[in-house]
């Protein structure tokens, strides 16, 4: 059975991309628009893996990824996210977070800045579910 | 009748902030200036840009342009992306809008979807038209929101000034049921409020009375009932002066603001109707309109 990706990102025109090379590899895509959607799904579906964009209207990823990492069921879930927000801003907001009284939470599995190209996004996932 | 502010109220916070920038009537600086808010639990700032509608309308012969959707939203997301990272290095949440649309249904529907505390918006000048008939969008947004609206204006034009629009705020106060929830609502922002100036300003109306005693008796009764409000404001740590005006209530709200050397006027949003604001005239409206001062109306209770 084909893993499965759940992608969460609000822009439709992102989404159409991140399925079509997710496909395009052999995985099943999930889409959701916003983090609340996306929690529902790691529950409902449990993907192998999340591709998860940071500025998103209702639930921000930053919660969704805070969520998960605090979650003792879904600590370990693999994430990619992708973003238009610089890796070292969402790195420095994990610690101002956990300076706020959050939990100190590990960095993603991997970082990806937007626009990426299919073959960069491709590599990525295969690096994580690739046998 | 005078309603006491031990009315019950609804429980009101700033977690959730709403901006709406056009850019040019609010940058930067403006959020900037509120995020002491954190000390009174900001934690999530959502950015809206809306594209009117006929920016990308179809023109003869060209249909609607999308490309040209495209490069408004991108040119603004260009800078929600800067904003967003400035705001997620000091540990708040942070989402975007980017639609198009026409700007007031447009906001009204994210403040429900994003069940935003505040909402903050700039002032942008009026054309002669929407004068005649009814108002800007700003007028509109504050008719038409369920939540607390600032209207924001810079005091100084100097950038490197910051402005703290809580630091010092002037609450005009008539009683209504909205102004009593104002009350209540300056009393749970004491972390970031260093003096709240309560003030009414009475109309001539009430100088009834053909002796100076007569008329004194009205301002000692209603200093009275200011000095009760700021010892409401006072058991919450903040520090609150009475003060009376006569005249003009526009007027007197504006003089009072620059004497007690306020960073903000504080308003319960009229209950009159749209159609009756219109022809009578609306306090909150006028001054959130025309005031030099960043204007923050509270609505009633909408329960």
């Amino acid at each position: 059975m084909a893993k499965k990706i759940l992608i969460v990102d609000d822009d439709p025109d992102v989404r159409m991309f991140n399925v079509s090379v997710v496909e395009e590899h052999g995985y099943t895509p999930l889409v959701a628009t916003n983090g609340e959607e996306g929690m529902q799904l790691v529950k409902d579906e449990k993907p192998d893996l999340l591709l998860l964009d940071v500025l998103m209207p209702r639930e921000s990823g930053i919660r969704l990824y805070r969520n998960l990492r605090t979650s003792k069921k879904y600590k370990d879930l693999p994430v990619i996210i992708l973003s238009g927000i610089a890796e070292r801003s969402f790195l420095r907001s994990q610690k101002a977070l956990a300076e706020f009284g959050g939990a100190t939470v590990p960095p993603p599995n991997t970082y990806l800045e937007k626009p990426v190209e299919p073959e960069e996004l491709a590599a990525a996932i295969e690096a994580i579910l690739g046998e | 009748m005078i309603l006491t502010f031990k009315e019950p109220v609804e429980p009101m916070e700033i977690r959730k902030l709403l901006f709406v920038t056009k850019f040019e009537d609010l940058c930067f600086d403006a959020l900037r200036s509120l995020l002491n808010l954190r000390e009174a639990d900001l934690q999530h700032v959502v950015f809206m840009n809306v594209v009117e509608r006929d920016k990308v309308a179809m023109y003869r012969g060209t249909g609607y342009r999308k490309s040209e959707e495209v490069r408004l939203k991108e040119k603004a997301n260009i800078r929600f992306i800067d904003w967003a990272e400035d705001l997620f290095e000091e540990g708040l949440e942070v989402g975007v809008y980017l639609v198009v649309g026409r700007l007031v249904p447009q906001v009204i529907k994210a403040v429900e979807k994003e069940e935003a505390d505040l909402l903050v918006v700039g002032r942008s000048p009026k054309g002669v038209f929407k004068q005649l008939y009814g108002g800007s969008d700003v007028t509109e947004l504050i008719r038409r929101a369920s939540v607390p609206v600032l209207v924001f204006k810079h005091l100084t034009e100097n950038p490197k000034d910051l402005e703290q629009p809580f630091a010092r705020p002037l609450l005009a106060m008539d009683w209504s049921p909205a102004s009593l929830r104002a009350v209540e609502y300056l009393t749970r922002l004491g972390k970031v409020i260093k003096q709240v100036d309560v003030a009414y300003v009475a109309g001539d109306d009430e100088l009834t009375g053909s002796t100076g005693m007569a008329i004194q008796k009205m301002r000692k009764e209603r200093r009275r009932q200011l000095d009760e409000i700021c010892d409401q404001l006072e058991a919450a740590g903040i520090r609150a002066e009475s003060h009376v005006y006569v005249g003009d209530t526009n007027d007197e709200i504006e003089m009072a603001a620059r004497e007690c050397q306020s960073s903000m006027i504080v308003l319960g949003s009229s209950s009159k109707s749209a159609w009756v604001e219109r022809w009578l005239g609306s306090t909150p409206l006028s001054i959130a309109e025309d005031s030099a001062f960043p204007t923050l109306i509270i609505p009633p209770d909408k329960g």
